[in-house]
């Protein structure tokens, strides 16, 4: 009798515990993204064309490790990030096979696609600076450079070398100015550091707020973020900065953006319901629902980013070839940690 | 030595084969690491010693020595106190000072650096009535030594448990001996009772240094560079797997001088709990004592569970309108069910190689426990790499590809990694017992098998029972091996918990971390139950 029932538990937990059987009307996806607002979009996605959207949320890095290990009998069919770098990475590993439909390129504004065609950004985001109201004169700033220079000493706050914005943006610089002027640009930052970095973006917007540095690099989301927050005190340190859109003068390399973006796996066994994913959220409904959820910016031109984004005012953004970001990784992270930038 | 032998051979032959092949598969995914990434060329050592490697070593040990000193400082005096004197709030103390337990020690960094950031409670209150003091509190929280303060608040229960057992199981022979030896309480306690103690609270405290080892999240957001956060930005950050495979020695090689260093401690003091010396008496306190004994009991409770606890409740409030009660139950069922039956298996694993050892007695059975528990030093990330590689590179086809997002290999993975967590109540409980009820059984006629079901299971009960909710507890706070072995759209309160608060939306993140809390809480309070019968039975 006790056999009986521990074989009917041995088999309801095989059933429960096995893969799912493939069916073809559905997309599985390998996702850096954390945000709800991609919960939405998927919903949507599902009402409108009955296809079923699969997720697995993990570090870009470990994803593109098991998709390069899982090899041809990958489920992925797409790769989602929020670093054109990772991106790059991916197709460097030939995880990626070359995706664009006339619907995408429709969608895109050219400035943001991939030259060679690997990857379809879904938004962007610039690395901006934000700047104390009391304690700072906008006079005072100018470009990523000028932040190296020793009038900002003890008064430059920003976070860990461990994140990839901040490779991202060490990578922007060593494509844009080489790894010498690189080399020296962080070691001018590492020397005008208020604190050692740590904390999240928003940590430094709130350090700021308490009066422990003067400037901060951030991304500009999270500005967004912190100024619809349902908390008051966080409201007041969200207001007590501005943002400011360093390299827009005449003639400047405009600020460093970074973008969140799609690559179709090489062996993507759903490929045709993955592009159909693309061409949706490219669209217009979906770039709307990403913009007034995320505070990112569209990369759909017909769309306008929201309202709070908007009152920062529109900026030139660097149009550097967003592969660089991953190319220079490795050189960016050798700069930071030869430099003392932890 | 040829009596032995056939012994082995003819009664226990399959109990030891069967153990060696377990063994093997709990090894596997780790040596495939080692092999793959020794055969892949790194940077060279000199790298890691110009640029970050005296930085890394210097946080690691600095921040095992932060918190081990706040976990003995919070573990040791509270349990000393509460065994041995009877005051009023005492048995509610008793009950309370696991708790902390419960929360993850990301979510409690993330929520105490919230609570004391410059929009935060405290000192939004000070500015806005007493804006004198306000300043004094207005400093950078984001230190190293505030994280060991704040891991110390969240591991100290190790500490705790095993000194409060080892505290009760003393008897007060050795108390009464040293009394009438003319020694103060406080001098019996460092004469006496902490060096019979060491073994017990040696155990706690390497249990600690594991976590600290192994701890990412919150390091990584105080921005504090360790060996374990080192290994992940070589590996994927810089794609450089010799580097991370340097470091990951190195952490084994810490793991390693603890481990020598435990059993040295245990070894030099061999001393068995005596069963029949006469249980302690509780002493009364007097009043001048009593305040002192609250703060010491209540400190480390108050800061370590109700501050945070009511943080979070009241984040669950302000954002009660946004909470997805259908998600949050989901939620809630996928992480009891991923957890209970990872724990089932475990204990099982771990009885069963405790067993063997115990019946074999041989060397090679013996080395294979202390291997199979070095999983536990091993960052969750790397296991769970480790068995991608396995199932991708060792066995190619689409079959074991599609396993790697399947249930199987997550509670593989979970095993893996939490077995020595699982193995080391019962293991003390099976070592308190003589061997003489093993050879009783023999006697009677009893093969291995019913030796097992017939006396070990019925007298290990409460041991079961403790490593079974203190696996559960762990793999519930589990994040790294789950993020990425995980099937699709399987979500556990842990990584919704953890997604939220990453992307700076800690509000959001409430009522799933609360749900962890109160699930962890809810069984730590049944295991106090378990305990103390067991203290009575014993």
């Amino acid at each position: 009798m006790n056999k009986c029932y521990f074989i009917v538990l041995l088999s309801v937990l095989c059933v429960r515990c096995s893969p799912t059987n493939k069916t073809s009307n559905e997309i599985n996806i390998y996702s850096q993204r954390h945000y709800s607002v991609d919960e939405i979009q998927y919903k949507n996605f599902e009402k409108l064309t009955g296809i079923k959207v699969n997720v697995v949320k993990a570090n870009a890095d470990e994803l593109i490790e098991r998709l390069k290990n899982e090899g041809a009998n990958t489920p992925a069919d797409l790769f989602i990030t929020v670093d054109a770098g990772k991106l790059f990475k991916a197709k460097e590993l030939s995880l990626l096979q070359k995706v664009s439909t006339s619907e995408i390129k429709k969608n895109i504004n050219d400035a943001f696609e991939d030259k060679d065609g690997y990857w379809v950004p879904i938004t962007y985001r610039a690395r901006i600076v934000v700047y104390s109201n009391e304690r700072v004169d906008l006079s005072e700033l100018s470009t990523y450079e000028d932040l190296a220079t020793p009038k900002w000493k003890d008064r430059l706050l920003v976070r860990s070398s461990l994140n990839a914005y901040n490779q991202a943006l060490m990578s922007s610089i060593v494509a844009n100015l080489g790894s010498d002027s690189a080399e020296a640009w962080s070691l001018g930052l590492v020397n005008n550091f208020a604190r050692d970095p740590k904390g999240s973006d928003r940590d430094q917007v709130k350090a700021i707020a308490a009066g422990q540095g003067d400037v901060a690099i951030v991304n500009s989301y999270y500005i967004g973020l912190l100024l619809s927050s349902e908390n008051e005190e966080e409201l007041k340190a969200g207001n007590s900065v501005s943002v400011f859109f360093p390299n827009q003068e005449d003639g400047g390399r405009g600020s460093h953006i970074n973008v969140s973006g799609i690559g179709l796996t090489k062996y993507a066994p759903n490929k045709k319901n993955a592009i159909k994913l693309l061409e949706y959220l490219t669209g217009e409904e979906a770039q709307k629902i990403y913009v007034n959820n995320s505070y990112e910016y569209p990369v759909n031109s017909n769309v306008e980013p929201a309202d709070i984004v908007k009152n920062w005012g529109k900026f030139k953004p660097d149009n550097l070839d967003l592969n660089l970001l991953g190319k220079y990784r490795e050189e960016a992270i050798l700069i930071f940690d030869k430099t003392g930038w932890k | 030595m040829e009596i032995i032998k056939n012994y082995l051979i003819v009664e226990n032959k399959r109990w030891i084969i069967g153990s060696l092949l377990i063994a093997f598969l709990l090894l596997l995914p780790i040596a495939i690491l080692f092999i793959k990434l020794f055969s892949e060329p790194g940077k060279n050592f000199s790298y890691l010693w110009d640029t970050v490697l005296i930085d890394y070593t210097f946080n690691t040990f600095y921040l095992i020595f932060i918190t081990s000193f706040f976990t003995l400082l919070f573990g040791l005096f509270p349990a000393w106190i509460i065994s041995n004197y009877r005051f009023i709030g005492r048995n509610f103390y008793d009950l309370v000072l696991f708790l902390p337990l419960a929360i993850p020690s990301y979510i409690m960094g993330f929520t105490y650096i919230d609570i004391l950031s410059f929009t935060g409670p405290v000192q939004s209150f000070l500015r806005n009535t007493f804006p004198v003091l306000a300043s004094y509190f207005n400093i950078d929280y984001l230190q190293i030594e505030t994280l060991g303060i704040l891991l110390g608040l969240a591991l100290y229960p190790y500490v705790y448990t095993a000194a409060r057992v080892a505290f009760s199981l003393l008897g007060s022979n050795y108390i009464d001996l040293s009394k009438s030896l003319g020694l103060s309480t406080i001098k019996s306690f460092y004469k006496i009772i902490l060096p019979l103690s060491r073994p017990a609270i040696f155990s706690g405290l390497f249990l600690v240094f594991m976590e600290v080892l192994n701890e990412y999240g919150a390091v990584k957001y105080f921005g504090i560079n360790t060996y374990t956060t080192g290994i992940f930005k070589a590996w994927f950050s810089l794609g450089d797997i010799g580097t991370a495979i340097q470091l990951a020695c190195l952490l084994l090689l810490v793991v390693f001088f603890f481990f020598v260093l435990e059993k040295i401690s245990s070894s030099k003091t061999k001393f068995f709990y005596e069963t029949n010396s006469p249980v302690q008496r509780l002493l009364y306190v007097n009043k001048d004592k009593l305040l002192f004994f609250h703060l010491v009991c209540s400190i480390p409770f108050i800061l370590g569970f109700f501050i945070p606890f009511v943080f979070i409740v009241n984040n669950v409030f302000q954002t009660y309108s946004s909470i997805d009660f259908v998600r949050l139950f989901t939620l809630s069922f996928n992480t009891i069910f991923v957890s209970s039956l990872s724990s089932f298996i475990i204990i099982i694993v771990a009885l069963f190689f405790l067993f063997v050892e115990k019946i074999s007695k041989t060397k090679i059975n013996t080395i294979i426990s202390h291997l199979i528990s070095l999983g536990y030093a091993i960052p969750g990330a790397v296991i769970g790499l480790g068995l991608i590689m396995l199932f991708s590179n060792i066995m190619d086809s689409f079959f074991s590809v599609s396993l790697i997002g399947s249930f199987y290999v997550l509670i593989y993975a979970y095993v893996i990694r939490f077995l020595a967590v699982g193995k080391s109540p019962i293991k003390s409980s099976l070592e308190k017992h003589p061997e003489s009820y093993d050879d009783t059984g023999k006697n009677l006629g009893l093969g291995p098998f019913k030796l097992l079901q017939k006396i070990h299971l019925p007298i290990n009960k409460f041991a079961l029972i403790s490593a079974f909710i203190l696996t559960f507890i762990d793999i519930m706070k589990e994040l790294p091996i789950t993020l990425i072995l995980r099937p699709f759209n399987f979500d556990t309160l842990a990584t919704q918990t953890y997604e939220f608060a990453i992307e700076e939306m800690l509000p959001l993140s409430s009522s799933y971390s609360l749900s962890i809390i109160v699930i962890g809480s809810m069984l730590l309070l049944f295991l106090k139950n378990v305990i103390n019968k067991q203290l009575n039975v014993s």
